[in-house]
């Protein structure tokens, strides 16, 4: 592990926003050519550097890192497990694709370097969400997080990105106040910030005191992940926001909220038992993304429901409980990521060389956008879980997990099943609005987009396929997490010492 | 319980499957190559105009509505589009409501989780 890392990759890329407006200060000043590009770049490669740096030491133990080597409880640690460090790796991984894929994708805009600033406070808060053992401090990362991206949501300025910010900004407020509050009645009741510490003392609480807490971290979280009933936000931010940003929300801040649930319900409270209140939760999300999905003229609309509706899996997964179920949802949101960011920066490839998403507009693109065409074919497979794309393998798991549970968990398999074989009919019907059918005259001249814009797809694209050929490779990778979960009493000791 | 699922080896293993998959596949290729070739397309300007009613119809005039593409699922759940499709208007008041629907429900159905109710 590089030296101070997880401190490091929390302040990259905090450090990267601030000095990012400088760096475009001198880059008009002195016409330099690309500097806040190169510069973001650096820090970009950094951070992922010193992320992977950590992944090897937190899959065996938890890494725990006191700031101003202050000891928990009085000082505030980062905490990284196994599942803090899968998060991580996902969030940054996705981030640098996205950053790439923003060189050109942002050039044609102005403020781009509010823009990269913006992204980094995002990032940043993104992995100190990951990695910090303090409650507070979770909410203070989150916060940071949440706010970054309604700026995001409203960058360029028009009309509807503006409304679904503020739409954003009103609903992500709720949630995270609901989270703020569930800090509050923890504090009140324990006493202490520090995660470990809690859980420490959780056993000495009735049930009955754990209800509001927890509810409030369900709900503010509920909202992140967009749950139903709490999902209304999502398809709105996606379509407004610029498709960088939604590849990122996508791929990384659902990896947070992901992340969220299983620390808080499962680590924090050790609440295994309302698994069935996330299955029932998981099914409902799953079910009414699909639906609404299935009827959306808007692509970019039709992957947020989408998006809503893959995250029922995981929740379905976690819900379940059982080993094979969380390892089952930890790499369906690791194959999320994938896929969703792949097709986000696909849909963003035609809107950047055509001007929209709306599907009754666009159609027999497939002739001038071929890679395009057929890296968006390879993500819609991947997401509706055919074989051998790593969508399937993780679907797969989750299937599994529900028969292996037996009673209603055939029922759960089978709804999962329907769900799948909707994923496939409304991407079909996207595949086939946007790329097949007869081509619009006015479409005659589009082409590919750079060499530069297709690189971090073309990585993602490869990803679906080998961790579809060589699922172990994803069930290796989830398992520490996964464990992770299950072990509490590591979790303290690695935390507060023996 | 099982601790963990292992994909392959064995004759289901993935790297088979894909292969089989793969050769299925260049197989159906394969015929329809054949089947070209038994009977060669005889394209007409005729064949190659879209028509209906007797009227040419322009390439944009041929697309199915995006939202009406999969109209017998959306048939199938009418009541879903009906009563949950609709509430989807767009309106923040709505959407802070079902916040607030939805965190009552969750206290009742979490409190019942934890054994409390």
């Amino acid at each position: 592990m590089i030296p101070h890392a997880p401190i490091l990759a929390v302040f990259l890329p905090l450090l990267a926003a601030f000095v990012l407006p400088l760096v475009s200060l001198l880059e008009r000043r002195y016409k330099i050519p690309l500097a806040k590009e190169w510069v973001s770049a650096i820090f970009v490669i950094a951070e992922v550097m010193v992320v992977f740096s950590v992944f090897p030491d937190a899959k065996s133990s938890v890494v725990a890192y006191q700031l101003g080597g202050w000891a928990p409880p009085l000082g505030i640690v980062l905490a990284i497990d196994a599942l803090s460090a899968l998060a991580a790796l996902i969030i940054v991984t996705v981030g640098a694709l996205v950053f790439i894929y923003s060189f050109i994708y942002m050039r044609r805009e102005s403020g781009v370097e509010h823009y990269y600033a913006l992204l980094f406070l995002l990032l940043g808060g993104c992995v100190g969400v990951v990695f910090t053992g303090d409650i507070f401090n979770f909410y203070v990362f989150f916060e940071i997080m949440s706010i970054a991206s309604y700026a995001l949501v409203a960058f360029r300025r028009h009309l509807w990105g503006i409304e679904a910010a503020i739409k954003y900004l009103i609903v992500g407020s709720l949630g995270t106040s609901f989270i703020l509050l569930g800090i509050v009645f923890l504090y009140g009741r324990f006493g202490t910030l520090t995660m470990a510490n809690i859980m420490e003392l959780m056993g000495q609480v009735a049930a009955r005191d754990l209800v509001i807490p927890l509810t409030c971290f369900l709900v503010g979280i509920g909202i992140k992940v967009a749950m139903v009933p709490f999902h209304f936000w999502l398809p709105d931010a996606y379509q407004g926001a610029p498709s960088p940003v939604s590849a990122f929300f996508s791929g990384a801040t659902a990896t947070v909220g992901v992340y969220a649930i299983a620390r808080i319900v499962y680590v924090l409270f050790g609440a295994a038992s309302v698994g069935s209140l996330l299955v029932v939760l998981g099914l409902i999300t799953m079910v009414v993304g699909a639906l609404m999905a299935l009827v959306q003229r808007d692509l970019k609309r039709l992957l947020a429901y989408s998006g809503i509706s893959q995250m029922g899996y995981v929740l379905v997964g976690l819900g379940l409980g059982t080993a094979l179920g969380i390892q089952g949802a930890l790499f369906h949101i690791f194959n999320n990521a994938v896929y969703k960011t792949l097709l986000f920066m696909l849909v963003g490839a035609v809107i950047w060389r055509v001007g929209t998403s709306r599907m009754d507009e666009l159609g027999g693109l497939w002739k001038n956008m071929p890679i395009t065409a057929f890296m968006f074919l390879l993500g819609s497979l991947a997401i509706a879980g055919i074989p051998p794309l790593n969508g399937f393998a993780s679907k797969w798991m989750i299937y599994l997990a529900g028969i292996e549970y037996g009673g209603w968990g055939y029922v759960v398999t089978a709804i999962a099943l329907i769900v799948s074989a909707l994923t496939l009919a409304y991407f079909l019907k996207a595949l086939s609005s946007v790329f097949l059918g007869q081509r619009p005259s006015h479409l005659a001249n589009v082409k590919e987009p750079p060499a530069a814009m297709l690189l971090p797809a073309m990585v993602l694209a490869v990803l679906c396929v080998v961790f579809g050929v060589l699922p172990q490779l994803g069930v290796d990778l989830v398992e520490p997490a996964q464990r992770a979960i299950s072990d509490l009493n590591g979790y303290i000791v690695g935390v507060m010492g023996g | 319980m099982a601790d963990s699922v292992v994909f392959g080896p064995g004759f289901w293993g993935p790297i088979i499957a894909t292969a089989s998959m793969l050769l299925i596949a260049g197989a159906g290729y394969l015929l329809i190559l054949a089947s070209r070739r038994i009977s060669p397309r005889r394209p007409t300007s005729e064949k190659l105009t879209t028509y209906a009613c007797g009227e040419d119809v322009s390439p944009s005039q041929t697309r199915p509505d995006a939202e009406f593409f999969f109209s017998p699922i959306r048939r199938v759940f009418r009541p879903f589009y009906r009563y949950i499709g609709a509430k989807h208007t767009g309106e923040l008041s709505l959407y802070v409501w079902w916040v607030l629907i939805g965190a009552l429900v969750l206290v009742v159905l979490t409190a019942h989780g934890l054994g409390v109710l």
